[in-house]
């Protein structure tokens, strides 16, 4: 299988450049809660620094809500749908 | 851009996926002024499942649906498989026997849902898309606290009932404090990537004729022992085919759901499948698994919920079953709605509504099922252990090495005795009573 | 004020596809969108109505009739009126025929709503045919100043001037210039609007007006459609694809090749250029450009 990064190409996207629409502090994570994230993020957008960071692209989000259920009280500080038909778009579903 | 109130609706809809649209096609076959809002570009852009749609609720809303809804194929073969390492142990029940009501078909909700909302714009519902619910507007406090409409970024727009179809994720709901937060244990995360593949070539792989088609769920150790499966569905020129993971115990696995997935297209039994295929789309959704014991309060003051924003799901293992369930409770709700026009009195709708529910099979099927999520959340041996047991038990009965048989009973009791034989009795015992 | 915006449907392109089996792009089925440009064209005009309340914003374009789905996007997002120019005798119209026709339509608009139009807003150009040469023609057609390149505007009613920075080849400029004015729009213009509910419900209710030949009796027929057009698309095709790149390290190589490939063999030859040095600015020729 190619890398999830490639594989999310396939996917069509109308970019909200102007604001993101997830924010998360990716500073002071601990890694239990890091892991959730990171393990469960459909789009593979959470991934794990060397420093213990947690960095994130709201670019590629399948807009599923995961990390809101899992981290929404912790490391996701914001989560909204993008705005109207903004993020991703399905054609098949 | 003009502020204020311009037009009344009788019924507000935020969102266009089954549960919603199904409301709003009844409603509107009985003349009720229904408005619905989708924040994607087209009702189905913003959705995705498996999957497979049991369509005895959408025939009684659409009686002829087969001349015109987007169906991929109709399931005439399901699979069920238990995998560990690369061995998989599969059960096929095939069938051309199906009655109409017991029909299911394979769908992609880009399409499907896109139909449904122009069906329901032909009965005179107003669906508009690409436009966003941003809240719910409510009135008053407490027990007096209504929702009189919705809010869409700078517009408002009031109704006499709002129902609220926005899917797994209620972000409506818990902003304006209607429900509580998602619990993690009633949710799993689905992903799914859909593969080309000419129809011909998916009907030498799996054994179809033209226009049939295949359900198959597995479990297995993909999910490194993590509560979840994958599937794969047959649609006219793809397949679809994903994983899904509960959400729970995510954290403490080894592997991502990526990775899961990675190793379930690549497992020797499933790769060959994916042969040449081209990949179109890597989507994914939450789903609601709690079953009924997870379903939050149906309604209130002037708003009603349905389908995933209801919780109405049901994961039995062997099957899933999402859409029939939200159709029907769409139709629930427009009908407790329209007698609630009719008398006059809106105020009794949510009540009437749960009662269509309990009355109608979708209550029953919810109630009859509702241990099975509970039991597989406490059943972790059917991720760990079991699918080890089972291709282990196999292996015994169909290896020959010239070694010696064995007698069948003392092979198998010695595998058994492995697991703990009274834990599989157990487990077994429960799991039947739970479905 | 009265704001015109032209639109055109196009097909998506960034949804191309490459058949994997004959190597060909896949250019049928593709999804319909308004052209990119001309949103940015629609959400300038939109600002200018905001600044000056009581003006209105009309759309319009020639197309097919599924082209009023293009239109209605425009509604939803704010556009007050919309007009659908359609007739077969329309169809296989080049750039200067489209233009001739869309010209007429305007005129024929002008004089149904008694007013003629402050400024007119075009995308700079549509990503099917990136000809960039409708909107300059419509304004010539009708008479007016035009404005092309725009990624800055502001409109000063009181004095009859607008205030606009053009992007070209070689920097910026800013201008003052007359109303009525035709813009049109690049990407930097703006950011366009998020469509708003009561305009995507009137949108959708909203009757689109058609225009079609009988409705312009005055129009020149030999300047229409097919028979109207000068140029002639003999053939559209894919080119081979190139197979192989060749990495050249530095200028002089790059000047070196490019001279051998296009059969000068003496450098020296080539007037201002010596072998193996750079040229220099005074030394290349300023093309005329486009402004």
């Amino acid at each position: 299988m190619k890398k999830l990064e490639e594989r999310l190409g396939a996917n069509k996207y109308y970019v909200d450049e102007t604001s993101p629409h997830i924010i998360i502090d990716g500073q002071h994570v601990s890694k239990e809660e890091a892991m959730k994230l990171v393990n469960g993020c459909p789009a593979g957008l959470y991934t794990l620094q060397d420093d213990g960071t947690l960095a994130f692209d709201f670019a590629g989000c399948l807009e599923c809500g995961t990390c809101r259920v899992l981290c929404g009280n912790s490391i996701v500080k914001t989560w909204k749908y993008p705005k109207n038909a903004k993020g991703v778009e399905f054609r098949q579903g | 851009m003009e502020q204020g109130v311009r037009e009344r609706f009788d019924v507000i809809v935020v969102g266009a996926g089954p549960a919603g649209t199904a409301a709003a096609y009844r409603l509107a076959q009985q003349r009720v002024k229904v408005l619905v809002i989708e924040r994607g570009m087209a009702p189905g852009a913003k959705n995705m499942m498996g999957g497979r749609i049991y369509t005895h609720s959408l025939e009684t809303l659409i009686p002829d649906f087969r001349e015109r809804a987007p169906l991929e194929r109709q399931v005439r073969k399901e699979r069920i498989s238990i995998g560990a390492g690369g061995d998989m142990t599969t059960i096929e029940y095939a069938t051309n026997n199906v009655a109409p009501d017991e029909e299911s078909y394979v769908v992609l909700r880009a399409k499907f849902d896109k139909w449904l909302a122009e069906e329901a714009e032909k009965q005179g519902a107003l669906i508009i898309s690409n436009v966003q619910v941003t809240e719910l507007i409510t009135e008053g406090s407490g027990k007096e606290r209504r929702v009189i409409g919705v809010r869409c970024h700078d517009d408002e727009v009031y109704a006499n009932m709002v129902i609220i179809a926005e899917g797994a994720n209620t972000v409506l709901l818990e902003e304006a404090g209607l429900t509580g937060p998602t619990p993690p244990h009633s949710m799993a995360v689905g992903v799914k990537e859909v593969y080309t593949l000419k129809p011909e070539v998916i009907n030498d792989r799996l054994g179809l004729n033209d226009k049939e088609g295949m359900a198959w769920l597995t479990l297995g150790d993909m999910t490194d022992g993590i509560l979840g499966g994958g599937f794969i569905y047959t649609n006219e020129g793809s397949l679809s085919v994903g994983m899904v993971v509960g959400l729970e115990d995510i954290g403490k696995a080894n592997r991502s759901i990526d990775d899961m997935l990675g190793a379930f297209t690549s497992h020797p039994s499933i790769a060959p499948l994916l042969k040449n295929a081209q990949l179109k789309e890597h989507s994914a959704h939450l789903v609601p698994e709690g079953g009924y014991m997870s379903m939050p309060k149906l309604g209130g003051k002037g708003y009603l919920v349905v389908g995933d924003a209801a919780r109405m799901c049901m994961n039995l293992g062997y099957t899933i079953r999402g859409m029939d369930l939200a159709i029907q409770s769409g139709i629930c709700a427009a009908e407790a709605i329209n007698v609630g026009l009719r008398d006059s009195n809106m105020d009794a709708v949510s009540k009437l509504y749960e009662k269509e529910i309990k009355n109608s099979w979708l209550g029953k099927d919810l109630k009859l099922y509702k241990h099975m999520p509970q039991f597989l959340a406490d059943t972790p041996g059917i991720f760990q252990t079991y699918p080890a047991f089972v291709n282990d038990l196999m292996r015994d009965v169909f290896m020959v090495n010239g070694k010696g048989a064995e007698p069948l009973m003392k092979k198998m009791m010695r595998r058994a005795k492995s697991v703990g034989l009274s834990t599989l009795i157990r487990d077994a015992w429960k799991g039947v009573r739970s479905l | 004020m009265e704001l015109l915006v032209c639109i055109k449907q196009v097909p998506d392109t960034s949804e191309i596809k490459l058949d994997p089996e004959t190597n060909n792009l896949i250019r049928t089925g593709l999804p319909s969108i308004v052209n990119p440009f001309d949103m940015h064209a629609l959400e300038a005009a939109l600002t200018v109505k905001d600044q000056h309340p009581g003006s209105r914003v009309t759309v319009i374009t020639m197309g097919p009739p599924q082209a009023e789905e293009a239109l209605r996007h425009c509604l939803s997002l704010g556009a007050d009126q919309a007009w659908l120019i359609t007739d077969r005798a329309f169809g296989g119209a080049d750039t200067l025929a489209t233009s001739y026709t869309i010209a007429e339509a305007i005129r024929h608009v002008e004089r149904l709503i008694n007013k003629p139009f402050d400024m007119i807003f075009c995308g700079k150009q549509a990503i099917d045919g990136d000809t960039a040469q409708v909107g300059p023609q419509i304004a010539e057609e009708l008479g007016m100043a035009q404005a092309t390149y725009v990624c800055e505007l502001s409109v000063h009613k009181d004095t009859g001037k607008v205030i606009v920075k053009r992007e070209h080849e070689h920097g910026y400029e800013v201008m003052e210039a007359p109303l009525p004015l035709l813009v049109t729009a690049t990407t930097d213009l703006n950011e366009p609007r998020m469509p708003g509910l009561w305009h995507s419900i009137e949108a959708k209710r909203y009757e689109i007006g058609h225009i079609t030949l009988q409705d312009i009796p005055t129009i020149d027929q030999s300047r229409i459609g097919l028979g109207g057009s000068p140029t002639r698309v003999r053939k559209v095709y894919q080119p081979p694809l190139r197979s192989k790149v060749e990495m050249l390290s530095s200028v002089e190589e790059g000047i070196q090749k490019i001279l051998e490939l296009a059969n000068i063999d003496n450098g020296q030859d080539y007037a201002g250029i010596e072998q193996g040095s750079a040229p220099n600015a005074s030394t290349v020729e300023q093309e005329g450009g486009n402004n």
